[in-house]
């Protein structure tokens, strides 16, 4: 009897801990090498406030140069709908206002996402590591495309 | 032949020490883990990481001769158990605010029933977080608490 409890209690501990191991790997096992979590927001904005982007100051200007030669600054201004902004350096109110533009819902919460995975490659003007983490979203091909169309690196 | 009362079982310290064997590998997995997912973008994602330092720092009290870390190891693992809980919340919560990104859903989210999408986000149908995933952090704290019962404790030497 002394025996027994100690024994079953080291057997139920490794039991649990493999199963809940099992259930982290398997659960990741969707999205590899990507981030698990992304902040809390339960709040669905449907369109920024179009005079946001002005606030300058809040961009994230730290980091310019993190993935390669800094040739993107902030924005790349081009005339009309065809605005670019930098996913590396512009504020998450110029990119969700270059979202809006570009047609796609949700811009303030896609925005949100394109800053929490920077730094992106300055050399890869297709912006695939954005791609790669947006895909955990299931947003579809077309919204992935709108939002990179609206992004350079 | 065994005298009455006497236990025969493998020593108890055995156990205890198999059981705080099993807590560092769950800690070491754990930090795989968040290491292999980039789990650091933004405080809150910073918190495993801290939960797990006082994990490492709670199986060293249990460790300390005399059993005289046990309480505060005892205080450290369940503080680590309340972030597992905080943990596997948030992420349910990040799936659920994913709910209206997913194409499926883009334009019924709103519409369905309440608890269908908290299942939605719970079985992450929606979302990209794993929502048991921080619940290994609890499970290897309750590793830790097993191991501190029958720790042996400072005791006043007689004397004589």
């Amino acid at each position: 009897m002394t025996r027994t409890l100690p024994r079953l209690t080291a057997a139920c501990g490794a039991a649990l801990l493999s199963v809940g191991l099992v259930a982290c790997g398997s659960s990741t096992a969707t999205s590899p090498g990507t981030p698990a979590t992304a902040p809390v927001q339960s709040e669905i904005a449907t369109a920024p406030p179009a005079d946001d982007a002005t606030d300058g100051a809040t961009a994230d200007e730290d980091d310019p140069d993190d993935s390669g030669d800094g040739g993107t600054a902030t924005a790349v201004a081009g005339d009309g709908a065809a605005d670019k902004v930098s996913a590396n350096t512009a504020s998450e109110d110029e990119i969700a206002q270059a979202l809006t533009a570009a047609g796609v819902s949700n811009p303030a919460r896609w925005a949100e996402e394109v800053v929490e995975y920077r730094p992106y490659p300055a050399d890869d003007p297709d912006l695939t590591k954005l791609r790669k983490n947006l895909a955990k979203y299931n947003p579809g091909q077309e919204t992935t495309d709108e939002i990179v169309s609206a992004l350079t690196p | 032949m065994t005298p009455a009362g006497v236990a025969t079982g493998p020593r108890p310290g055995l156990v205890r020490h198999g059981l705080v064997a099993l807590t560092a590998v769950g800690i070491l997995a754990a930090a795989f883990e968040l290491f292999s997912e980039h789990h650091w973008n933004g405080v809150e994602q910073l918190v495993p990481w801290a939960a797990l330092a006082a994990l490492a720092a709670a199986t060293v009290l249990v460790l300390r001769p005399g059993g005289s870390g046990v309480g505060a190891a005892r205080v450290l693992a369940l503080l680590v158990l309340g972030a597992s809980v905080y943990g596997v919340v948030d992420h349910v919560l990040v799936n659920y605010g994913s709910g209206p990104l997913d194409e499926r859903f883009a334009d019924t989210w709103d519409a369905l029933p309440l608890l269908t999408r908290v299942w939605y986000a719970a079985s992450k149908e929606v979302g990209p977080a794993p929502t048991l995933a921080p619940g290994v952090l609890g499970q290897t704290a309750l590793l830790l608490l097993l191991a501190t019962v029958g720790a042996p404790r400072r005791r006043a030497v007689a004397p004589g």
